[in-house]
């Protein structure tokens, strides 16, 4: 019978690179945004419903008015945020290979900033009609 | 990267029906876990039929009556018989608890006993709690002071002994940290609700003077922030205690030492 | 199969195969992991001394944590008091057959004990000004009897768990070296008498250690499971004890059994003293408080002894409560709700599940309960393990310390006194690492064992594990519970004790057909079991011929043919020695030390023992 690869004692492997004495950051931001996505997300739902049936002009006059765009740009930011921890989270908890999981969080990343910075690009440019 | 087979032991087969006692009057049917590294076969599930009469309340009782009166090889933990060692901790009818103050009349149909889930398996029903152990140890569970020690006691107040309540009880029997499922997936890495739970006693104690360096070591994204407030601990936990509180504490007070 | 390391011991081969062994040299070994073998290890620990703690269970398994009513010391925090009077209360208790030396050393030696628990984080309860909280305890006074002493330190009715839970941290802070789960199966005693070490089995591959020690340390508890009912755990199997009596040693006053008054009818787990501390009382069937009868000033806290003989005196005169009056109530429903919460939540919980009883309205069915074994090991305060040897009965057996419940040092003597046993472990504990300190150089070289050091071991082990007679372990053991249960019990008469003499030879007779079905290697239970019931049934044969011999009345033993004490006569520690062949016991004394160990008290002269 071939021995094991890695022999270590249970505490050497329990208390292995130390703590990161991080990721409160993120558990605090993810409660943050959290709280934040309840009255945004009402809104963001009511400027929807405000939008239905209305032709691209009248859609367009009302997401680029400074209220409205405002609430919208603080909605995709708080989600976008919110996601991306999230994402991280469950990537992290379920992928345990470890080039596999760096891959797919910097995806995630990469993912959540390019659909971010397009909803705050479209919302800019209705505002400001660039 | 993937594995596309089921590790090796896991496929549980049925096993033995052991024959019924003679002249019961009332008997319970119990469907219990076996595995025995020696015999080289997969696990099983064996059948047994308690005389309830002849034997106590309790499905250690139960245990304890199967293994003197049918089957000697049943392998079990046991000890105090009164909830306070922790040693007969086991998965009864889908719930991890102890085996010793469970009663069989509140289970209804078949009794179905498993080891502690997600854990290797010496045999039967004794699972290796090396790694729990271990996770224990690492929140260094003793009081830590600098402060010159005292001649009599420490001096500690009412209110502040009354903080340790709900903590200190715990029995490290590892029901909780074995019913969470962020434990299952990450128990290398996150230190679970029972370790998690002492490290707050500790956090907690008016005596103690590492309560940074106790935090510094916890904050990290796996050991305390794979918890995701899914409730099992405290809902499995046999002695009332309440880890996702005590979990939830320990985030609060790294939220608020840096806020 | 797991691998089991370096075979480089002799492996002899018995029924044909041989048994590889894997060899460790330590210091000090200490065998038992409770609150005795975890404070001599981390006393040891700390003096610099390579240290192993084996034990059968993880440490916090260990029954010490079953204790609930606290720890007793002279701390003086609840008004006056004084060592002294702690002294006279234990000699008392033990109706003078406790070693007066011994039991000022932990009677003065207790509140040190008590305020390293406390700095080593064990979270006692506490008064309003932050000082450590104690409740009055049974046959705890103040000013040599005069009133009621609060002396009893606590955590909740949790004591034993917190402190059990507080000595494994601190063996965790001096990285001690466990061996978990190993269960010793014999001592290693050379031809002129040394002990040099220990041969254990692991129980999670089935592979052999041998241990050889400078110091081998026994703090394997009690024996209550030779009991059919007792409050102790199922582990509780006095494996220390027996692994004395086979080295050829004698074991000391073994007829001194102690039954609580408080264990719960039927279930028989306990219901702490410090229930009775805080306020409850018993009843029989008539509603009255019979125990103001007994014991007219100590009343429902006189000494355990004699609370137990008080309820079976009202049981079997008809006074028993329940459908076949057979056991008494125990009324804690008076108390305030919030204090049971706060000081008593253990039993509360306890009642709960194993009574069906809500205490703060229903009383509690009880039942006088087998609870502790004043007998064990001889020691003195050191913790050195004695025996009788050329007229000296104060020969100390070099290489072997006994503690705790396993030792009998004496300071309990004919009965214990409740929340004394757990300043016994803490303060003998710490005693016998002090003097492993002192007679032990850390890392000395350790003599060649003897070359058949393992065969012993060994050849018991492969008997039991191919044990193939007609009798299960379990019906063996099932029988010498119900002897000593019906011929041993609270009170006992000559005829009663001649008769289970026989039937527990008979059982003890009965090992050479015991079966073993479990004959793997890897964790078979069986077989511990079965070597566990061995262990048990020799302490079983020597319990009671020692209480057949001892024909007076003192503490535990209460003889109805010879019932007052007989200090004329029988002043004196009882030693018995087993033979393994026939289970013939042989009986001898010690004299009782009736001096103390220092000028600072005087010896407390017998007296007539009356609560």
């Amino acid at each position: 019978m071939a021995g094991p690869k890695h022999i270590r004692t249970p505490l050497g492997r329990v208390l292995g690179r130390g703590a990161a004495k991080s990721g409160t950051e993120h558990f605090w931001h993810q409660r943050l945004t959290a709280v934040a996505n309840v009255p945004l997300t009402i809104a963001a739902l009511g400027i929807l419903i405000a939008l239905l049936g209305r032709n691209q002009a009248a859609a367009a006059q009302i997401l680029g008015s400074p209220a409205v765009s405002i609430i919208m740009l603080l909605f995709v930011s708080s989600i976008i945020i919110h996601m991306r921890i999230g994402m991280a989270a469950i990537i992290e908890d379920y992928v345990h290979d470890e080039s596999a999981k760096l891959t797919l969080l910097m995806a995630n990343t990469f993912f959540t900033i390019a659909v971010g910075l397009a909803a705050v690009y479209g919302l800019l440019k209705l505002s400001f009609g660039l | 990267m993937v594995q596309f087979t089921l590790p090796k032991n896991s496929k549980i087969t049925e096993g033995k029906t052991w024959p019924r006692p003679v002249g019961a009057r009332s008997q319970r049917e119990y469907r219990i876990y076996r595995w025995n590294p020696e015999d080289g076969r997969n696990p099983r599930v064996d059948t047994y039929y308690v005389d309830t009469g002849d034997c106590g309340p309790m499905v250690l009782d139960a245990l304890i009556w199967i293994k003197n009166n049918v089957d000697a090889t049943l392998t079990f933990r046991r000890s105090c018989r009164e909830g306070i060692c922790g040693s007969c901790s086991m998965n009864i009818d889908g719930t991890n608890t102890l085996a010793c103050t469970k009663a069989m009349s509140d289970i209804g149909g078949p009794i179905r006993i498993y080891p502690l889930p997600h854990l290797p398996v010496v045999k039967d029903l004794v699972p290796d709690l090396t790694n729990f152990y271990a996770q224990h140890a690492s929140i260094q569970p003793w009081l830590q002071t600098v402060s010159p020690t005292p001649q009599k006691e420490w001096k500690q107040s009412h209110e502040d002994r009354q903080k340790l309540d709900g903590l200190y009880e715990c029995i490290l029997c590892a029901c909780c940290s074995t019913a969470c499922p962020s434990y299952w997936w990450n128990s290398e890495r996150f230190l679970g609700p029972a370790a998690l739970l002492q490290a707050h006693r500790f956090i907690m104690d008016s005596r103690d003077e590492a309560t940074g360096q106790r935090l510094d070591n916890l904050e990290d994204p796996f050991r305390l922030y794979r918890c995701h407030t899914i409730m099992n601990c405290t809902k499995a936990c046999p002695k009332h205690l309440n880890p996702a509180k005590a979990i939830a504490e320990i985030k609060r007070m790294l939220v608020e030492r840096q806020v | 199969m797991a691998e089991n390391g370096k075979n480089d011991g002799s492996a002899p081969a018995i029924n044909g195969r041989a048994y590889p062994i894997e060899d460790h040299a330590y210091d000090v070994v200490v065998i038992g992991a409770g609150g005795a073998g975890l404070r001599a290890v981390v006393g040891c620990s700390e003096a610099g001394l390579r240290t192993a703690c084996i034990t059968k269970v993880f440490p916090t398994r260990s029954h010490t944590v079953a204790a609930q009513g606290g720890i007793a010391a002279a701390l003086g925090n609840m008004g006056e008091d004084d060592w002294r009077w702690h002294m006279y209360d234990t000699v008392k208790g033990s109706d003078w057959l406790g070693d007066q030396d011994a039991i000022e050393y932990m009677c003065r030696n207790a509140p040190d004990a008590v305020y390293e628990l406390e700095h080593w984080g064990l979270p006692f309860s506490r008064r309003e000004d932050g000082k450590i909280y104690q409740r009055p305890f049974g046959g705890m006074t103040t000013h040599y009897g005069k009133g009621t002493a609060q002396r009893t330190c606590a955590a909740a009715d949790r004591t034993g768990h917190a402190m059990l839970h507080t000595m494994y941290g601190q063996a965790l802070r001096h990285s001690t070296e466990f061996f978990i789960e190993y269960f010793a199966i014999d001592l290693i005693v050379d031809d002129e008498g040394r002990c040099r070490g220990v041969v254990a089995l692991n129980l999670e591959d089935g592979s052999i250690h041998r241990f050889s020690a400078q110091m081998t340390v026994i703090a394997t508890g009690g024996y209550g499971r030779t009991y059919a009912s007792c409050t102790g755990a199922h582990t509780q199997t006095g494996d220390g004890n027996a692994m004395v009596l086979r080295a050829g040693l004698p074991l000391q006053d073994m007829e001194f059994v102690q039954f609580h008054p408080t264990g719960v009818y039927g279930a028989g787990v306990l219901i702490t003293e410090g229930a009775r501390g805080e306020g409850a009382y018993l009843v029989n069937s008539e509603g009255e408080r019979f125990m103001e009868r007994y014991a007219p000033s100590a009343k429902d806290l006189a000494s355990r002894d004699v609370v137990s003989r008080a309820m079976t005196i009202e049981i079997r005169e008809g006074r028993g409560v329940g459908p076949k009056k057979d056991h008494i109530f125990l009324h804690l429903d008076h108390l305030d709700p919030q204090i049971l919460a706060e000081r008593l939540p253990g039993i509360t919980e306890s009642a709960r599940i194993f009574a069906g009883v809500d205490l703060t309205r229903d009383p509690v069915p009880i039942l006088p309960t087998v609870h502790y074994n004043m007998g064990g090991i001889a020691t003195n305060y050191h913790g050195e393990a004695l025996t009788k040897k050329n007229g000296n009965s104060d020969t100390v057996v070099p290489g072997m310390m006994a503690l705790g419940e396993a030792a009998c040092v004496s300071v309990h003597g004919a009965n214990r006194l409740g929340s004394n046993s757990l300043i016994d472990l803490v303060v003998f504990g710490r005693a016998a690492a002090h003097r492993c300190a002192e007679i032990l150089a850390p890392n000395d070289k350790h003599p060649e064992l003897p070359k058949d050091s393992a065969d012993r071991p060994l050849s018991r082990l492969d008997k039991f594990r191919h044990a193939s007679g007609g009798t299960p372990t379990a019906q063996l053991r099932n029988k010498m519970q119900h002897v000593m249960q019906n011929n041993c019990a609270v009170f006992r008469t000559g005829e009663v004790l001649e008769e289970g003499s026989q039937l527990i030879h008979q059982v003890f007779n009965g090992i050479d057909d015991l079966r073993v079905s479990d004959r793997s290697l890897i964790w078979n239970s069986d077989l511990v079991e079965t070597l566990e019931f061995a262990n048990l049934i020799e302490q079983a044969v020597v319990t009671m011929d020692s209480a057949v011999n001892r024909t007076e009345s003192r503490g535990a033993h209460a003889r109805e043919d010879f019932p007052d004490r007989d200090d004329q006569n029988w002043m004196k520690h009882t030693l018995s020695w087993l033979d393994l062949a026939t289970g013939k016991v042989t009986i001898d004394y010690r004299p009782v030390h009736t001096y103390t160990l220092t000028n600072d008290v005087a010896y407390i002269e017998p007296k007539k023992r009356v609560y």
